[in-house]
């Protein structure tokens, strides 16, 4: 049985409230999740959070999946929103406005805050430098980012996904990966 | 010919999402453009460096609270199905349902959880200790428990998932909280070097005589027997406090701290060693006396790079000699449009917030960040002498 077909079958499992095949699907996406919810908030405990409310809203809202659909598209739009959410919350209890300004037309505009990573990186780790760099990006770039190299995600997925064009997810992406070498200019050189 | 640049497309270049007609268009540019290539190894680069994050692994107790959560719903056995043909108000109920689940899970992960898990430590070199317990290679430290180490031993600390910090020897730490979205060390003795990677203000570090705050860095903390201590950050922002006395320490940047009186006032690594020392001497004045005395040798030996110590000094002076670190500084520096000396030595917030953006450290808002509430700190370590 393909790995599509057995999903359906525990979708529908799902639908009749068996408890294991909830299992069996948290087990079959819950580290995918966690690391798109963890790069993008930053912390464990939003991270946690965000996985469960991703799943809870899955668990409870099986019903309307219709079965025609992509499930993978579904649980990434109910994790993107997740994020988005989590992400509004925190604003609130922090008072910058670091998030401003974030329509696609204004390429440059990183460029004005970005803050360069520089010196002494031979000590640390290098992922650890990225995942620093990619918490830094604006949401909606970061998010695109998680997405493409998580869930290795087509443009067309991540339009569906993102709820916006996939011109738009050109440009994040093309906004992100450019962000990203700015801040990582230190790195220049070890990563080929 | 148009001469139509393709950086909008470079991204779906590297991803391979063109048509080969498309690729092989892009392909041609590339090869007789300049500023276009520049775009590609830019983006090509920032691809590369974000392959390097990896999948984690997600926590088990997550499907624990998951379950609990779900138990909590009226209808265990069918709640899946069972939602939608319900009539109008079984359907309100179950929607109440969720939202106290929802509710009871999040509440569950704010509080804070039986304190048993603690951080890992590893040993780097020779023989760090949990207690009294040697640590052969991995251990584990829970709230309250010490890890010191001797002359010749050091060890690493994982931060949760957010960072690590290396304990250099000689030094003693405490783990103070790990209770969910906190994470708070206390060094009482030693040196230790912080690398965090959470977004600011996710990790704190108690000294004798201030508190670290992380602001998305790192940097290196030591604190001597008398419990004054030495900040240097590396990387990204520290903010350092104690008692209303706030310094905002950017890369490059060194404050030192006293048991009497909290933080210094910070100052590039690269300034004069006289300006450093004159600068030491302003933070221990004890009267105005010594304090102006100090601010007349001080001023005149700063660079304009040292806009980020005359900064700090306008909010630890008051009155004229407010104004004169305000003439030194906008001599160096020009305040920007709508900044006054009066407005300066009035302590107008939003003048002191306008002068910090032509410092070119980043732009204020770090300054609003760094000036949202504190965490009040677990306890202030006493300088205690060493029981081990």
């Amino acid at each position: 049985m393909n790995e599509m077909a057995s999903e359906r079958l525990l979708i529908e499992a799902c639908r009749s409230g068996d408890r294991e095949a909830f299992r069996r699907l948290y087990e079959l996406h819950k580290d995918r999740v966690y690391s798109i919810a963890l790069h993008f908030s930053g912390n464990e405990s939003s991270a946690r959070d965000i996985v469960q409310q991703v799943f809870l809203k899955l668990f409870t809202r099986i019903g309307e999946f219709r079965s025609e659909s992509i499930f993978s598209t579904w649980l990434h739009r109910i994790t993107v929103n997740a994020c988005l959410d989590e992400h509004r919350k925190q604003r609130r209890f922090i008072s910058i406005d670091d998030q401003g300004g974030e329509e696609e037309g204004d390429e440059n505009q990183f460029i004005e805050s970005r803050v360069t990573i520089e010196t002494d990186y031979s000590m640390i780790e290098r992922s650890a430098l990225v995942r620093r760099a990619v918490g830094r990006l604006k949401p909606k770039l970061r998010i695109a980012i998680l997405l493409k190299y998580f869930e290795d995600l087509s443009y067309r997925e991540m339009a569906e996904a993102l709820g916006c064009s996939e011109g738009t997810v050109a440009s994040r992406l093309n906004r992100g990966h450019r962000e990203l070498a700015g801040l990582l200019e230190a790195l220049r050189g070890d990563i080929k | 010919m148009i001469w139509n640049h393709v950086t909008k497309d470079l991204s779906a270049y590297v991803h391979g999402e063109l048509t080969p007609d498309e690729a092989r268009r892009i392909g041609e540019h590339l090869v007789g453009c300049r500023r276009c290539r520049h775009e590609y190894d830019e983006i090509r680069f920032g691809a590369e460096a974000v392959r390097e994050l990896k999948i984690v692994s997600a926590p088990d107790s997550i499907w624990t609270d998951l379950e609990a959560a779900l138990d909590a719903r009226p209808d265990k056995k069918s709640w899946a199905s069972a939602l939608f043909p319900l009539p109008a108000f079984s359907y309100a109920l179950a929607v109440l349902a969720i939202a106290a689940a929802i509710g009871f899970a999040i509440f569950r992960q704010q509080t804070p959880p039986a304190t048993d898990t603690g951080w890992e430590v590893t040993r780097i070199d020779g023989a760090p200790a949990i207690g009294d317990q040697r640590i052969a290679s991995r251990g584990r430290l829970k709230p309250g428990e010490w890890l010191t180490t001797d002359s010749s031993s050091r060890a690493q600390i994982s931060v949760g998932q957010i960072g690590e910090v290396k304990i250099d020897p000689n030094s003693r730490v405490r783990l103070a909280d790990a209770s969910p979205g906190t994470h708070r060390l206390a060094i009482e003795v030693g040196r230790m070097e912080a690398f965090i990677w959470a977004p600011p203000r996710q990790f704190f570090v108690d000294t004798p005589s201030a508190v670290a705050v992380d602001l998305g860095c790192s940097y290196t903390l030591e604190v001597d027997r008398r419990g004054a201590g030495k900040l240097k950050v590396t990387l990204g922002w520290v903010a350092f406090e104690w008692k209303g006395r706030e310094s905002f320490v950017p890369a490059g940047a060194v404050c030192l701290t006293r048991p009497d009186s909290g933080p210094g006032t910070p100052f590039f690594d690269d300034a004069s060693t006289v300006f450093i020392d004159t600068l030491a001497e302003f933070d221990a004045a004890r009267n105005d006396t010594e304090k102006m005395s100090a601010l007349d040798a001080l001023l005149p030996l700063a660079r304009k790079r040292d806009g980020l110590t005359l900064w700090h000094l306008l909010s630890r002076t008051e009155g004229g000699a407010r104004g004169r670190v305000y003439d030194r500084l906008t001599s160096l520096i020009p305040a920007p449009a709508g900044v006054t000396r009066r407005g300066v030595i009035d302590g107008d917030r939003g003048m002191l917030d306008s002068l910090w953006e032509p410092l070119e450290l980043g732009d204020s808002s770090w300054w609003r960040l760094w000036k949202a509430p504190f965490p009040a700190p677990t306890a202030r370590i006493e300088t205690t002498t060493d029981n081990n």
